[in-house]
């Protein structure tokens, strides 16, 4: 059987494992610890390897939804994680000093795989933070010269996840029917 | 000073930049505890200005002049003008605490009628301070442990219209929700002619101009129909409707006449009227509040401004977890990101009924997120054929995971 698997990255503390623990069929396996350096600013702990949750379909195929730890110096990780994956959902929090830098550093990083997939963008921390607005981040995009689909997000909530994996399996085929 | 009031001191702030604002904000709710908190300049007890800034000295005398609510300044330079309070950069969370605790003390004399302001002496004020510096060094000692975000729900959050999740419609609950115009079946090539509607002619058409007014204007003001009541917040991109969506639905749907038009007023809003305070759900996000209006007011038509044998475009994915997702909304959405498409096109490429584009347009359009293809580039090539994924049934397997899971 093969072996799907959609990817969450961003930054620490966008809600990459709060994410795929609202659409995880199995209790997502986490691979946190206590954070000792810039990150224990944000939280108390993180992800240091991966976090993964499974979505059963009902004809007993698995999809793998896979986490990638945020901090920048995993990032030998990510093309290990990325082999044979479906598409990319990036999440951003908006109340980071700079969530375009953010953005950027990811979308760069992940080049190669959103070239051969895509890509749909999660904005979280919304109701904390309302700028940059989903509009500002469209004008930062279309100077990218992409048009992914971007969303507010509130990571616990699994109608929003949910929403934001859809439109990202849309943008792969808007032929696919239901 | 938490400890005393209900609520976090409502403060304004002044001339700092999108970035200076986000920070401060975000210090006000992190390290100074949720002392207070950021709301928009009509709703603010207190006023924080970076003196620092180009417009400083401008804002200063301006907010002297016109508010009687306590300023608060932050500068590199020692201050010392009579009734500022003075914060010296880079800020430190005790100054900062004490400086918002003084202005406390100052409002909520302010708010006893009992106790004059003049009342407010310099021994009272001598002892505010040292209530403040105890409560102050409660505060940073409670900081040794680590920042936890805040448990208590800030006015922001209990909007809970505006940051509610989308209500995702499927066919059969689509007719229900958006109603339909007697007599007109838009599914019917044969009928496209009369399956147009004009926003002008209904109240969508009101709120839009009024919102642009409140935009270009930058100015809180209130649409007055001889319905209920709209209050527009251009700062916050807000809308404040006095009806549920019921009553919107219904009022969506009828056509104004040369009666009720002349009803219609736009007027700026002074001060809050307390019912706001109250009924902070009735707020809502204006872009989602627009395209609820729109669906309702289209009822499976299309706007009469596009012409329906010209292929649109679609400028950006509109923001679907905050709005409500008609069916096949995240596929056309798809489809015209990839290129443009005439109406008809995306029903034949799509395989799905007419009112289901119409009024994902109506939508769309009403945000201004859809355009005309006008080049005549656009006309003379072929829409960009669907690149049919080799996974197709797969992707079809998890969107019917995801469909059936909806929270």
């Amino acid at each position: 059987m093969s072996h799907y698997k959609i990817i969450f990255t961003g930054p620490v503390g966008a809600g990459k494992t709060t994410a795929i623990e609202s659409i995880s069929d199995t209790p997502p396996i986490k691979t946190d610890a206590s954070a000792s350096d810039m990150t224990k600013a944000k939280k108390a702990s993180t992800t240091v390897a991966m976090d993964y949750g499974i979505m059963n379909l009902a004809d007993g195929e698995k999809i793998h939804l896979y986490g990638t730890p945020g901090q920048e110096r995993f990032d030998f990780m990510w093309d290990i994680l990325t082999t044979g994956g479906i598409g990319l959902i990036l999440l951003l929090d908006n109340t980071r000093a700079d969530p375009f830098q953010d953005m950027k550093f990811f979308l760069d990083s992940f080049q190669k795989f959103i070239a051969e997939t895509n890509v749909a963008i999660g904005v979280t921390q919304m109701d904390l933070s309302n700028k940059p607005t989903i509009n500002d981040y469209h004008i930062q995009l279309q100077g990218m010269g992409i048009k992914p689909p971007v969303f507010s997000v509130d990571a616990r909530v699994k109608n929003d996840v949910s929403i934001l994996v859809q439109s990202l399996l849309y943008s792969l085929d808007p032929g696919i029917e239901v | 000073m938490k400890d005393k009031r209900k609520s976090s001191l409502k403060i304004a702030l002044h001339g700092m930049d999108d970035r200076a604002y986000k920070m401060m904000a975000m210090y006000l709710q992190g390290p100074c505890k949720g002392a207070a908190v950021v709301v928009e300049d009509l709703n603010a007890e207190v006023d924080i200005i970076d003196a620092d800034s180009v417009k400083a000295k401008k804002l200063l005398e301006q907010r002297l002049t016109e508010s009687d609510r306590p300023i608060i300044a932050l500068s590199l330079q020692e201050l010392a003008f009579k009734n500022i309070l003075y914060v010296k950069k880079p800020i430190k969370t005790a100054d900062l605490l004490s400086a918002l605790s003084e202005a406390d003390a100052i409002v909520s004399a302010k708010k006893k009628p009992q106790h004059s302001v003049g009342t407010h002496t310099k021994n009272t004020a001598a002892l505010q301070a040292q209530d403040s510096i105890a409560k102050t060094e409660n505060l940073l000692s409670s900081e040794k442990n680590q920042l936890k975000k805040q448990t208590t729900k800030t006015d922001e959050q209990k909007k809970t219209s505006k940051h509610q999740t989308a209500m995702q419609l499927d066919e059969g609950k689509f007719s229900a929700y958006i109603g339909s115009v007697p007599g007109l079946d838009v599914n019917d090539p044969k009928q496209f002619p009369d399956a147009v509607y004009n926003p002008k002619d209904y109240f969508q058409g009101y709120v839009q101009s009024a919102l642009m007014v409140a935009e270009a204007k930058k100015q809180v003001l209130r649409l007055n129909s001889g319905w209920k009541s709209l209050i527009i917040f251009p700062h916050n991109h807000e809308v404040w409707l006095d009806a549920d969506d019921k009553q919107l639905r219904a009022f969506a749907s009828v056509a104004m006449n040369k009666i009720s038009a002349p009803k219609m007023t736009l007027i700026p809003v002074e001060s809050n009227p307390a019912s706001i305070q109250e009924d902070l759900e009735k707020f809502h996000n204006k872009d989602a509040f627009l395209w609820k209006l729109a669906v309702w007011t289209s009822k499976g038509r299309y706007p009469s401004a596009l012409d329906i044998h010209r292929a649109v475009f679609l400028k950006n994915w509109p923001n679907f977890t905050r709005l409500v997702v008609t069916p096949h909304a995240l596929r056309i959405s798809a489809l015209l990101i990839a290129g443009p498409r005439t109406l008809p096109d995306i029903v034949e490429v799509l395989k799905i009924k007419l009112q289901y584009v119409f009024v994902f347009i109506s939508a769309a359009y009403a945000l201004g997120l859809v355009g005309q293809a006008k080049r005549e580039v656009d006309e003379i090539f072929q829409p960009p054929a669907i690149k049919k994924s080799e996974q197709q049934g797969l992707l079809s397997r998890i969107l019917g995971k995801l469909r059936a899971n909806k929270s």
